[in-house]
């Protein structure tokens, strides 16, 4: 069986094949010659671009159009295809990708610590699994791809050295393990509910007439839920998030919100798509894991006061967003909730590329408490204006008007299966998640001290404003996702367009 | 084309205004309030023609969800955009005279005239999901409006009143925006228009009430209806004279026109079931906003107490279910409008001259040393407690009425007993009225001295007490306007 690959289309993989080929260039690259640093990222970046370029010719597709390529050619079944949803979800990772190289970009004065190579080959390695987990439809491939999203980000977080990073990492780590424990016995229930190595909605048909064979089933979908749900931050397998976060370089902690979350969601959607059919019309855990994740998140980010921790926190809480559509298994729901998934990943990154941005020009105390924020609007306006535009988005309120209309798309099939108190708490948190960035956004308006010098919480050295100029890179970065941010406002459709209907 | 530029013209100088500027000198806040002037006079003669040559707009925007750009104008949605076009010059050219406080004019400026948009995007609406995205985007300027330049007296009550404000109507919209899905996807239109002319046909019984009454929670946390108002007093006490004009006299409205909208013509059983409650939570509102008026000491937090009693006539007014209550709720809500626009404007002046609001302290009268001012409070608060031959006494009376002889499928002595009561409610209102008048307006002092209006504000002031006297004496000119898509509503409903 393993044997019988009759067609590859190059074509259709290449948004995998690009970052692949991208990190076996650069690493063989640093061997030929070492002391390239600046090549390693034009070359990534290039190879994200085709990537991306790749993804057009499936973006927007309707109805059941897919591109389908290592087709079996016995059975004609494909190991992978890529829809609508598929190409925009690899669309958004490889575009994720380039702005957290952007942020990474090598500044010339300081060296830096482990390896430009090994880190733009991480980067690329991980964002080649996750275009490829969304496209794969085995479960071999699928659990090797979302594997290799996987643990390069904890190689990721631990290359900065510092103590904070190592504990993020070792969290990452064993979250990474036990997720691909979980996600291996998936794997292997699947394969025994339906005997076939397909993750197709014709697989799981099989199980449809059998009493005996549908738990099995069942439970392979919860241990998916589970492992993804370590992945994608939900609650209750959420608490490595913000350890990880905090104690990753701020362009790993976009990473890991952006590309990470792409990934799982897009393995996630493999999986409920196949089961699709079996007309499920209400998945409870999801439901209950959506709900306490937004609750949660919202709960535990008011109390922050550091801003990427907040952030994470907020990714738990929009974590819980991105699943609600799943309540209800349709295809529907598959599309609203990658809708969503593309919604916040815009406007997470703009906040991380205005983050980051602050950190170079303001130093990190000043940029990661929240509390340095008070009075920002008076000394960087344009940033200023680039943070709220993402903070009312992630709220959900004009003029972040992507956010408002991702919540509708969100809501829609939930109300449509009359889950009324899902709704209900999903609006309750809406009102939460307002709170919660606009306790950010009240600080980045308010009148500055009278001593704009207050320095850091713990009477650390002042640092003048203004001292240091930001990255051109990183500003690259701030402006690309900007002006997707307010494209997408203006003009929603050009998002929720790319995933098709 | 006329009604998308009435539309562009607010946004696009309002977000102009606020990403171009933070000179805060003072030539450049002529400049923007002269920007935001002519930008405010072209909205409202775009506003005009609107009204009069009533073009439909309709356009696909998210073809994904079946959400299009649907604009019209009719009988109930054309009083209010006048009064909001109107309004919209009113606060501009009295922030000439009393400039803002607290941050950069443009900003300022802009989130007037994105308030305004929002506003105007609201009633014109004839899409479910872009009447829900219009209600949405009046929340953060407004935000604005109150956290940057308002009382800045107490900064923690500021940021907990703009703080409330924004959560309160932020779990009202989204309860509205489930109700809104809800009802489209039962429906399966979102065209407000269908929705009206289906009558709520081919939704069962109990549909129709949950949705009605997702919507009523969601709308009535806007309107606001007791005991959901909580919102409403700090906001307009802290707000500057401007941002509370806007409050009471166009947010608050945007609250009842969707009842009319989503709640009334679309869902008639579910309504007709929830009416009774509904009614009764108004009258509440109209006694609890009278007895709060009545020892209320700051006179803004009074004026916002008041709007909660009159904004009770309202609801009271639309659960009756008749022609004559819609007609009733609809010229109430404008006449509180003009009034509570009258009153904030008065009083954010008199705040200013004073440096605070609070009644206990003794004052020169205004008859003495300030007779405009004297003058405009005297018609401000008469037009307020009902006094027949002004603008406060038809919607008021009317809804009474209507509460008396309701409906026939509403509960006709329970809508008695409300009328009674919403009787002694008006009793109330002449007790405050007087009671305020007697302490400011009335006796002999003379000291401490302070301006009379003049200029802009005088203006203002002249141009809201001319529509309060005229809009009075012929009431026929707003209750013509509205009967024929009124009448096309309550008909069907009392089949």
């Amino acid at each position: 069986m393993s044997q019988a690959v009759v067609s590859v289309n190059a074509g259709v993989l290449l948004p995998v094949l690009a970052p692949a080929i991208g990190a076996a260039v650069v690493l063989i690259a640093d061997i030929v010659a070492q002391r390239l640093r600046r090549t390693h990222y034009v070359v990534a970046l290039a190879s994200l671009v085709v990537g991306a370029v790749a993804t057009f010719a499936g973006l927007g597709m309707v109805g059941g159009d897919v591109r389908q390529t290592l087709c079996l050619s016995g059975s004609g079944q494909c190991m992978y295809a890529a829809d609508g949803v598929t190409s925009a979800l690899q669309l958004a990772a490889l575009l994720a990708a380039g702005v957290t190289l952007l942020l990474s970009w090598p500044d010339d004065k300081k060296q830096s610590t482990g390896g430009t190579a090994v880190i733009v080959s991480l980067v690329l390695a991980a964002t080649a699994g996750a275009t490829a987990v969304a496209g794969a439809r085995d479960v071999g491939s699928w659990l090797v791809a979302l594997e290799l999203a996987t643990l390069p980000t904890v190689a990721l977080v631990a290359l900065r050295g510092a103590r904070s990073a190592l504990s993020g990492a070792v969290a990452l780590l064993t979250t990474a393990l036990v997720s691909f424990g979980l996600l291996a016995l998936a794997a292997a229930l699947w394969f025994t509910a339906t005997a076939s190595g397909f993750l197709t909605p014709a697989a799981a048909l099989t199980v449809i007439d059998d009493p005996t064979r549908r738990p099995i089933l069942v439970l392979a979908v919860a241990l998916v839920v589970a492992g993804i749900g370590f992945k994608l931050s939900l609650v209750p397998f959420h608490a490595w998030t913000p350890e990880a976060y905090d104690g990753a370089p701020l362009p790993i902690a976009a990473f890991l919100a952006g590309v990470s979350k792409v990934a799982a969601l897009a393995a996630l959607l493999v999986v409920i798509r196949a089961i699709a059919p079996l007309g499920a019309p209400v998945l409870t855990s999801m439901a209950i894991v959506s709900a306490a994740s937004m609750t949660l998140g919202n709960i535990m980010a008011l109390r922050q006061n550091g801003v990427v921790r907040l952030l994470a926190w907020s990714t738990v809480a929009q974590a819980g967003w991105v699943v609600l559509p799943l309540a209800t298994v349709s295809s529907a729901a598959v599309y609203a909730s990658g809708a969503y998934l593309l919604a916040y990943i815009v406007a997470t990154l703009l906040a991380f590329a205005v983050v980051a941005a602050l950190v170079q020009t303001r130093g990190a105390a000043r940029a990661r408490d929240l509390s340095a924020y008070k009075g920002l609007v008076h000394d960087h306006p344009v940033l200023s204006a680039a943070l709220g535009l993402a903070l009312l988005s992630l709220a959900g309120l004009p003029p972040g008007v992507l956010g408002l209309v991702a919540k509708v798309v969100a809501l829609r099939p939930v109300v449509a299966s009359e889950l009324w108190l899902l709704a209900v708490i999903a609006a309750v948190n809406s009102v939460l998640g307002v709170a919660v960035y606009l306790r950010w956004l009240r600080a980045v308006m308010a009148t500055p001290d009278a001593s704009p010098d207050a320095g850091g919480p713990d009477g650390a050295v002042p640092v003048p404003a203004q001292s240091l100029r930001a990255h051109p890179a990183t500003l690259v970065a701030v402006g690309f996702a900007a002006v997707a941010l307010v494209l997408t406002s203006v003009n929603p459709q050009l998002l929720l367009g790319l995933l098709g209907s | 084309m006329i009604l998308l530029l009435a539309l562009a013209v607010p946004a696009v100088t309002g977000s102009a205004l606020i990403l171009a500027g933070r000179d805060s000198s003072a030539s450049s806040e002529d400049k923007a309030n002269l920007v935001s002037l002519v930008a405010s006079i072209a909205t409202a003669a775009l506003v005009v023609a609107t009204v009069i040559t009533r073009p439909v707009v309709n356009q696909a925007w998210l073809p994904t969800l079946g959400v299009r750009w649907q604009f019209a104008v009719d009988g109930i949605s054309a009083p209010l955009l006048l009064l909001t076009a109107a309004l919209g010059i009113a606060v501009v050219v009295h922030a000439r005279s009393h400039p803002p406080h607290g941050g950069s004019s443009t900003t300022f400026y802009g989130c007037l005239l994105l308030v305004e948009f929002g506003a105007l995007a609201t009633f014109l609406s004839r899409d479910a999901v872009v009447f829900f995205l219009a209600f949405e985007v009046v929340l953060i300027p407004m935000w604005v409006l109150i956290s940057r330049f308002g009382d800045s007296h107490d900064l923690a009550a500021r940021s907990d009143a703009s703080g409330r404000f924004v959560l309160y109507t932020v779990l009202g919209s989204t309860l509205m925006l489930v109700g809104i899905l809800t009802l489209v996807q039962a429906a399966g239109t979102a065209n407000l228009d269908e929705l009206a002319q289906a009558h709520g046909a081919g939704l069962t019984r109990p549909t129709q009430v949950i949705i009605a009454a997702l919507l009523l929670v969601g709308l009535g946390i806007k309107i606001p209806l007791f005991p959901l108002h909580t919102w409403l007093p700090p906001a307009h006490t802290i707000a500057p004279t401007a941002g509370s004009v806007l409050l009471a006299a166009v947010l608050l409205k945007m609250g009842t026109y969707g009842v009319v909208r989503l709640v009334i013509a679309p869902l008639p059983i579910g309504f007709g079931a929830l009416a009774p409650a509904f009614g009764a939570l108004g009258v509440v509102g109209i006694l609890w906003g009278g007895l709060a008026c009545l020892v209320e000491n700051d006179l803004k937090r009074l004026i916002a107490y008041s709007s909660v009693a009159h904004m009770g006539f309202v609801v009271l007014g639309l659960s009756s279910g008749t022609t004559v209550g819609l007609q009733a709720a609809l010229f109430a809500n404008v006449a509180h409008g003009v009034v509570s626009a009258l009153l904030f404007f008065l009083v954010g002046g008199l705040k200013e001259r004073w440096g605070s609001a609070d009644l206990a302290t003794a004052r020169a009268a205004l008859r003495e040393v300030s007779p405009r001012l004297g003058l405009a409070l005297v018609v401000g608060f008469a037009a307020s407690l009902g006094l027949p031959g002004l603008v406060g006494f038809w919607g008021e009376f009317l809804a009474m009425y209507s509460a008396w002889s309701p409906a026939p499928d509403r509960p006709q002595g329970l809508m008695r007993v409300l009328a009674v009561v919403a009787v002694t409610g008006t009793a109330m209102a002449a007790g405050y009225s007087l009671r305020v008048l007697r302490l400011i307006w009335s006796g002999d002092r003379v000291s401490p001295a302070h301006e009379d209006a003049h200029g802009g504000e005088w203006s203002v002031l002249a141009v809201l007490v001319a529509a309060v006297l005229v809009l009075g004496v012929a009431p026929g000119l707003l209750l013509n306007t509205t009967i024929k898509d009124v009448t096309a509503i309550t008909t069907e409903v009392s089949r």
